[in-house]
């Protein structure tokens, strides 16, 4: 068995979110432009919501510590980038985004609650006063579509700007289990239980629109899992995952079916780390 | 049986296979007596001083003050005259029950070995290797002496009344399974067992279940033990012994065989080659032993090795990835006791919630009970 540290933790946290980065600008780049949607430079909207969390990073680091530093921050502000709305604005994001990351690392100190999911949610909220709330991309917009199911696995389904790749998050995750350090049990356990859930929902009501969902998946790999954030002993693992499955199936029909699991990790680490501070007073 | 698992060695540590003598120290090192003796004393080679043997001899040129045992202790230091005077000399002797062994045992200050001859045992396992990564003592021993280690362990089985005694040796280890391979045809009660290379293996309970055997009913010895019952019975005193200096922060990791009582700066004077590097040293092993804050410590019966670690990751903030809860061989909720600053009885002090770490959190020093 292998020994690793934060910093190759966060490395290979990173290198994995690359090909969602890549996917991002096939689909929400290169075939809008194919299609005379968007201008040239538009093509790279992925890349440059990845830049700016990137830019914020090492400014925030340099500011406040005179060096950047390679800590699980980046992995947050790399995933916030890729499960953004199309629709955002980059001024917007970039403001926004830099607003609520310092707001975290003032919080973090006090409460823990999952980062990522949190800074998603506000922007999610800023961009709906500005933009409104729609995930689709100019070519959704325009056209109609009826995807296959292999089309929704490949990632062509709505949702976050690089995160619908269900094929991709399948071969992270199936590569991550062999991870001494990834809590496996926790996408596995989210995702059997919105599974059943949206099954038992599919066999009532005929609806089998929120089966397959892609920011489920892509959530409960990558967000959901973040150790920080999420308990370090097995069998909480599985309770906390239950819930998040459970009140993620609950949230599709309030939110919609893109951001209730980002809403049910946030609510569910706020709860399970407000419990565990209850329970052992420093 | 617990789940165990192979530890990752660092491919920069390569321990060469070969022993590297110092019998010949300029210093040796014992506790201090209750009441003061003159300087310049002359001190005679293999007698006691309490239960710590004089390896050398020599005269008293002064007190000084060392890691022994990892304790800061007062000690004598003793100026080798190189002239190995000794008062008195073992004989060979011919051991007729168990008895006379353990007696022989507790002369020589090994009561710890001998009670654990006592009891009645339907099995006896000899383990020919090292627990701890880093560590070739008890292959080296093995290697070496594997005639005289097959040849007591016979003699301990048949004194223990036993059929079948086993020899148990990682199956790795080509070098000292062929050895052992050679000869033991002329013990038909010996029995050679391979078992898989994992770390903590040779713990009683491990090694019983995995050779389908009653914990409470089998003793298990390592070769060290086999070895030193070999020498008393021999007639050789337990002056010298096999230390392991290893680690990446040296040119080139060696097993000693060395003089008790000797400092470990004399060695590193004499052997070692650090690289230019900032490390720790770890004492009596990388896992299981613990960090000290100088070289100044003395080699004693209950050293194995010292272990000289790069520095290269400091300690950081705990990321809660809940890999201590998951490799604890106890089940240990390591990360709530680290948190809430509770300590477990049940911890065995194996190190690997430290190994395992990514924060580099020395988890087993606040979590182990005393």
């Amino acid at each position: 068995m292998k020994k690793s540290n934060v910093k190759n933790l966060v490395k290979l946290n990173i290198i994995l979110l690359i090909p969602f980065l890549i996917y991002g600008l096939y689909k929400n780049g290169y075939l809008i432009y194919m299609k005379g949607l968007i201008s040239g430079y538009m093509v790279f909207k992925p890349l440059y919501l990845t830049l700016i969390s990137l830019i914020i990073k090492v400014v925030v680091d340099l500011f406040i510590y005179k060096k950047v530093k390679i800590d699980y921050n980046l992995v947050y502000l790399i995933l916030v980038s890729l499960i953004m709305p199309y629709n955002i604005n980059l001024i917007v994001y970039s403001i926004t985004l830099l607003i609520t990351y310092l707001l975290t690392l003032f919080l973090s100190k006090h409460f823990k609650f999952n980062n990522v999911c949190f800074m998603y949610l506000i922007l999610i909220l800023v961009n709906y006063l500005f933009n409104g709330l729609s995930f689709l991309n100019p070519m959704e917009a325009k056209y109609t579509f009826s995807f296959s199911s292999l089309d929704i696995l490949m990632g062509r389904s709505v949702g976050g700007i690089s995160s619908t790749s269900i094929i991709l998050s399948l071969l992270v995750f199936s590569y991550y289990t062999f991870n001494f350090y990834y809590k496996k049990d926790i996408p596995l356990f989210i995702n059997l239980t919105y599974l059943i859930l949206t099954f038992i929902y599919f066999l009532i009501t005929k609806d089998n629109n929120f089966i397959i969902n892609s920011e489920v998946i892509f959530g409960s790999i990558f967000i959901s899992t973040l150790p920080m954030f999420s308990p370090g002993k097995r069998i909480l693992q599985i309770l906390y995952a239950i819930l998040i499955g459970l009140l993620t199936f609950i949230l599709i029909f309030i939110t919609g079916k893109i951001i209730s699991i980002y809403l049910a990790t946030f609510a569910v680490s706020l709860l399970i780390n407000v419990k565990i501070r209850q329970k052992s007073p420093k | 049986m617990r789940t165990l698992i192979k530890l990752e060695e660092n491919p920069e540590v390569l321990i060469v296979s070969n022993v590297t003598s110092f019998l010949n120290p300029t210093f040796v090192y014992v506790p201090t007596l209750d009441y003061a003796i003159k300087e310049d004393t002359k001190f005679f080679k293999d007698t006691y001083l309490k239960d710590n043997i004089i390896s050398i001899s020599g005269y008293l040129e002064g007190i000084d003050e060392k890691l022994y045992n990892n304790k800061l202790t007062k000690v004598y230091k003793i100026h080798n005259d190189y002239k190995e005077h000794n008062l008195k000399r073992l004989r060979k002797v011919k051991i007729k029950d168990l008895l006379e062994l353990q007696k022989l045992l507790e002369d020589n200050f090994l009561s710890n070995l001998s009670n654990k001859l006592k009891g009645s045992f339907k099995d006896l396992v000899v383990t020919c290797f090292d627990e701890e990564i880093y560590e070739m003592n008890e292959f080296m021993i093995l290697y070496n002496n594997y005639k005289e280690i097959l040849k007591m362990l016979d003699l301990l089985r048949s004194l223990l009344n036993l059929e079948v005694a086993y020899i148990a040796i990682k199956n790795t280890n080509a070098k000292s399974i062929k050895k052992v391979r050679s000869i033991i045809g002329t013990y038909p009660n010996l029995k050679l067992v391979l078992l898989p290379d994992k770390y903590l293996m040779s713990m009683d309970e491990n090694v019983s279940s995995y050779l389908n055997l009653k914990v409470d009913d089998t003793l298990v010895l390592k070769t060290t033990e086999i070895d030193m019952m070999e020498s008393l019975i021999e007639g050789k005193f337990l002056d010298h012994k096999y230390i392991t200096v290893s680690g990446d922060a040296l040119k080139k990791s060696l097993i000693i065989d060395t003089k008790l009582g000797v400092s470990l700066k004399e060695i590193e004077e004499e052997f070692l080659k650090i690289k230019p590097c900032e490390y720790n040293i770890y004492y009596n092993g990388y896992l299981q032993g613990e960090k000290v804050n100088s070289e100044d410590l003395i080699i004693t019966k209950d050293t194995s090795s010292i272990v000289f670690k790069r520095k290269e990751d400091v300690e950081e903030e705990c990321i809660n990835c809940g890999a201590c809860n998951k490799i604890c061989p106890q089940n240990i909720n390591v990360l709530k006791c680290f948190k809430d600053n509770l300590r477990s009885k049940r911890c065995l002090n194996c190190g690997l919630c430290n190994y395992i770490c990514p924060a580099n959190i020395n988890l087993k020093e606040r979590i182990k009970d005393d």
